[in-house]
């Protein structure tokens, strides 16, 4: 492991005045210190954010808002998350292990890096860790890769469950700074990776995840989040659907959706969404609606079985979140 | 007066035929069990390994300089700095301790670092240059032979042929098959670690998870370049091993360090290091042709297998004639074509692997036997009872088997299990689990059924025996029996099953067993199924010579009764290298199991229901460690089918993490119902036949074959995806 400093901040602005280049926020651990023993992440200072007031779980102004530093576990477990947004909870269950849901916070969670093997591997080539070194991915094992949002600089998935859920439910991300508090919408905050792989979110150095807000939209209590995988726990998605559905009188009124494991980041499904408004809430019209979320997919040599699996994926997502099955 | 051994099991408790609860099962599930990664020494130093980046290579250059001056740095040693042999294998000396010009696989050891802390030691060997001319590796087993050499003999590590009968005879009904084998890992749980402690002699101790300690032993001792007697092997806490300990890993390194620094070294291989370092399963490609007359009696089995050895020949050449040997399944069939082939590539090494050989040639032989029963419109079941083997059918070898071999009993065991409720309305219980993929839609559940044959203990005229001292005195009044071999408990039970057997022939209920080390003759290899059979026999027959100086006492005052002796089982034959006919095995095991799979034919996901099995074990010596034993042998079986496998890309491991190499967990395990048949082979001690390996051969097939029912895939190549189910 590259030699480093540690310091650990007790409120925010000491966070921020610690920070500069080369150093790194340290939340829960489990993406971080992970890849400072592959040498993936090397930094020369360590800021231990844990004791920030970076806290809470509270419906507040027609939305919930969770704090940066709150653990998987206990947003998943929290009684309002699970009675106003069930899918940001089902999500987070369905993610990693017990061990690892204690100790990641939601702000680390958002910020977690693609579990692409050729960017784990600093042996290996990858415009995500050394740009304009290549990308093995293109051509070597890339049956975990993305088929949607890629380029030919990287094809890496996001690996993230919850976000998944968040840019579905239009969430949004408080960015703190010393300039300020700024926020963007979630799914804004990532940026896809064109040229420059290595550019993951529109985050400014020495800038913090403070807050995760989230729209309460009343009919999302009936909202579902599914995950395939290789095996029943503990395994990242081959592909995953968060959906929210309003059903009234059989038809569809409003609809969120975002699929995981298929793209460079979560991935929200606005064409679906369009194509299933006023739609009747039956299998048949899901499975016509989820034609539109491959538009412009590019499968490769290994993964595109994603395809139609993610088309498959959006028609059960769907038939649980509208009650049909 | 004597008393017979049955006469005394009733005095004591915990003799054989009982569970008596296992010494080391409480501590692991409290986390509180010592480990050999656990092991720790005062003033002791931390070993690490500089491993090759690539594939295949030549070194041009190795430069420590920049390393020797990290400070807390001890030692950077080359292959240069190997004072004996700096070759070693199984049964081909052809692994360098420390690479010479060349790499050959990905991980190859290159240089070692000794340093003060084990950060220190990795950041020195940052520091190490190496210079590489990287070459175009050997990557396809099909074609290996033909392609660039990798050894001085070119990549053919052995060629089994075997020829019964007619070699050109006709058939009714004919099914081919191709079928392909992934790469599996043992995947146990500890990695690699010992201590090495050198003496002032110039000797030196090692503390070891292992499988063999004089296997290692010697190994160790040629590398070093010193008298076996100056190596001394104590076994530590072993976390796991199904074959993956077989070789060597840090045994030699952390010697090396030791003597060279006078410090007592520790190695401890971190989880990915942990794949480079131990050999894996042999990938394997199979051709196979089965011909059947009308009634669906055999004709003829032809095939032509390939097995993967990876860089460096390990057990291949044993793993290939067992694939060969085996390659019919347990089946009479008079006419036989065999041509096993084991080669040399640039992938990682493989070698042993619980089912060893018979793994993979029994998921293609059970795909065909379930081809021919769809060709001849017979079901599953009857076309294998219709051809099972059964005591006194002659193998495809020649060897009369000589025992039991139910075979059909087995598979009509399992078939006349009641069959699991329909599918569940508890989502933990279908594909997908709690993954909430289905509540029902788009599962169609069907049935699958596999029988399996492997051979138990060494083969081919290895001389195969094991050595056991036992040693009875008073302690606190009454009579107390310590036993002491070097044979390896790795998890399977064996320190326990000594015990019982001690009990059982001596009547004494108090048993310690003394540390396993090499201050005692040899004790043979944990593994081939083997340790219960002969250093059992071992036990049994130096319990008999203490049992006659015993004389019936219970009362010995002062006198220590102390015997040690050798056991073997039955010779066996080298097989001929042209027809590979001969007695090449002691003895077969054999297990069936019926597999009951839910497949969610939309989202390509499988729940295996139910994974029922009936095996015979002879005499089931502990009754709980057997069914334990086909639980993790189905289990690992189960792992092969649907999800384990090291993918490889041009040699090089892409998944070598326990995140990325998916094992199955307890959700993905179904309960099973086991029936154990107990019918003694008069040739083993107490009757016993080896349990370990053959739930592992035929748990893989018979889930297979469900899915393939489910779906009408023809499904060649496990492990079997989502993807592979999905039709996209």
């Amino acid at each position: 492991m590259h030699a480093f400093d540690y310091a650990a901040a007790s409120t925010v602005r000491g966070a921020l005045d610690l920070a500069g280049p080369g150093s790194a926020f340290l939340a829960g651990g489990t993406t971080l210190v992970d890849l400072m023993k592959l040498d993936v992440l090397t930094p020369d200072r360590v800021i231990d954010v844990n004791a920030l007031p970076l806290k809470g779980i509270r419906l507040h102004d027609g939305a919930l808002r969770i704090g940066a530093l709150e653990r998987m576990s206990d947003v998943a477990a929290h009684p309002v998350v699970r009675s106003v947004h069930p899918v940001i909870s089902k999500a987070l269950l369905l993610s990693a292990s017990g061990q690892v849901r204690n100790m990641a916070s939601i702000g680390g969670n958002l910020m977690q890096r693609t579990r692409c093997d050729y960017f784990r591997d600093v042996t290996s080539a990858c415009n995500k860790r050394r740009p304009g070194s290549g990308c093995p991915a293109l051509t070597g094992v890339n049956r975990n890769h993305a088929v949607l949002g890629t380029s030919d600089s990287c094809v890496a998935t996001h690996a993230s469950d919850v976000a998944v859920a968040f840019v579905a439910l239009d969430a949004q991300v408080v960015l703190r700074s010393k300039d300020g508090d700024r926020v963007a919408p979630l799914e804004e905050f990532y940026r896809l990776p064109g040229s420059t792989p290595d550019r993951e979110n529109v985050l400014g150095p020495g800038e913090l995840i403070a807050e995760v807000v989230v729209p309460v939209l009343p009919w999302a209590r009936h909202s579902t989040y599914l995950k395939i995988r290789d095996r029943q726990s503990y395994e990242f998605a081959l592909t995953s659907v968060a959906a929210a559905v309003d059903v009234k009188r059989g038809v569809v009124q409003d609809v969120r959706l975002a699929a995981g494991g298929v793209a460079a980041k979560p991935w929200r499904l606005r064409a679906v969404e369009e194509a299933l408004k006023g739609g009747v809430a039956i299998e048949r019209t899901f499975a016509e609606a989820a034609e539109s979320a491959v538009d412009g997919a590019r499968p490769l040599a290994h993964n595109a079985f994603k395809t139609a699996l993610l088309k498959r994926t959006i028609v059960r997502a769907l038939l649980d979140a509208a009650g049909a099955r | 007066m004597t008393l017979t051994p049955a006469e005394l099991t009733s005095a004591v408790s915990g003799g054989i035929g009982t569970s008596p609860q296992r010494p080391d099962g409480n501590l692991k599930v409290r986390g509180e069990f010592a480990y050999a990664s656990d092991l720790w020494h005062e003033d002791m130093i931390w070993g690490a390994t500089l491993r090759s980046p690539h594939p295949y290579a030549r070194i041009t250059s190795v430069d420590i300089t920049e390393a020797l001056k990290v400070p807390g740095v001890y030692a950077v040693l080359t292959a240069d700095d190997v004072p004996g042999r700096n070759l070693y294998g199984l049964e081909h000396k052809d692994q360098p301790v420390l690479a010479v010009d060349v790499v050959r696989y990905q991980g190859e050891p290159i240089a070692l670092v000794g340093a003060d802390h084990p950060e220190t030691a990795l950041r020195a060997m940052k520091k190490i240059v190496v210079t590489y001319e990287v070459l175009e590796p050997v990557v396809d087993m099909e074609t290996a032979v033909d392609d660039t050499p990798l050894h001085p003999g070119g990549n053919l590590v052995r060629h089994v042929p075997i020829r019964r009968g007619s070699q050109d005879v006709t058939a009714e009904v004919v099914v081919t098959g191709r079928y392909e084998v992934g790469m599996q890992d043992q995947a146990f749980l500890g990695p690699e670690s010992g201590l090495a402690v050198p003496a002032s002699d110039g000797s030196v101790d090692l503390y070891i998870a292992t499988q063999w300690l004089h296997v290692d032993r010697d190994q160790i001792a040629a590398a070093l370049g010193l008298p076996q007697e100056q190596v001394r092997l104590t076994l530590s806490g072993v976390g796991g091993a199904f074959g993956g300990r077989e070789d060597l890993s840090m045994q030699v390194h952390a010697c090396l360090l030791a003597l060279h620094t006078g410090k007592p070294v520790k190695m401890v291989y971190n989880r990915e290091e942990s794949f480079y370092g131990h050999v894996h399963r042999h990938p394997a490609v199979l051709y196979y042709e089965h011909g059947a007359d009308h009634t669906g009696k055999l004709v003829y089995v032809r095939t032509r297998m390939y097995l993967d050895g990876g860089a460096y020949a390990s057990s291949t050449p044993a793993v290939v004639a067992n694939a060969a040997t085996l390659g019919v399944g347990p089946y009479e069939v008079d006419n036989v074509t065999v041509d096993a082939y084991g080669v040399y590539t640039n992938n990682p090494p493989c070698g042993a692997m619980r089912g060893f050989g018979a793994v993979q040639a029994g998921f293609a032989y059970e795909s065909q036997m379930d081809k021919l029963a769809e060709a001849l419109g017979m079901s599953p079941v009857d076309v294998r009872v219709r051809n099972a083997m059964t005591e006194g059918s002659v193998m495809p070898t020649g060897q009369v088997v000589d025992s039991a071999a139910p075979v059909a009993q087995l598979l009509k065991l399992v078939q006349d299990k009641p069959l699991p409720a329909g599918t569940s309305s508890d989502i933990r219980e279908l594909p997908g689990g709690v993954s909430n993929t289905t509540h029902g839609e788009g599962v169609v559940r069907r049935v699958g059924y596999a029988v399996g044959i492997k051979n138990i203990c060494f083969s081919e005229g290895y001389d195969d025996y094991s050595t056991a001292r036992v040693r009875v005195s008073m302690v606190n009044g009454s009579l107390s029996a310590a036993v002491h071999t070097a044979a390896c408990e790795v998890g399977q039970g064996l320190v326990t099953i000594m015990q019982q057997i001690v009990r059982t022939e001596l009547g004494i209920e108090r048993v310690t067993v003394l540390p396993m080390d090499t201050t005692i003759g040899n004790g043979g290899s944990t593994s081939a199924s083997r340790q219960t059979y002969v250093t059992g026999g071992a036990v049994k027959a130096a319990c008999a010579l203490v049992r006659d100086k015993l004389a019936g006492r219970t009362d010995i005052g002062d006198e220590v009764i102390d015997e040690t002796t050798e056991w073997r089982h039955r010779a066996t034959e080298a097989i001929d290298p042209v027809t590979g006919q001969g007695n090449a095995h002691v003895q077969y095991g054999f297990a069936a199991h019926r597999a009951v799979v839910d497949v969610d034919v939309d989202l390509g996901l499988v729940r295996v229901v139910a994974l029922d099995c009936a095996q015979d074990v002879g005499k089931a010596l502990n009754p709980q460690a057997v069914v334990g034993q086909i639980q993790g042998g189905s289990a690992q079986g189960l792992g092969l089918a649907v999800m384990e496998e090291i993918q490889t890309s041009g040699g090089k491991v892409r998944n070598p993490s326990f995140t990325d190499y998916l094992i199955p967990t307890v959700l993905d395990m179904p309960p099973m119902s086991i029936d154990v048949l107990e019918l003694a082979d008069p040739h083993a001690p107490y009757g016993i036949r080896g349990v370990g390996e053959p739930p592992t051969i035929s748990s893989t097939p018979a889930i297979v074959a469900a899915i393939r029912a489910a779906t009408g895939l023809a499904l060649t190549r496990v492990p079997v995806r989502p993807e592979h189910l999905t039709g996209t």
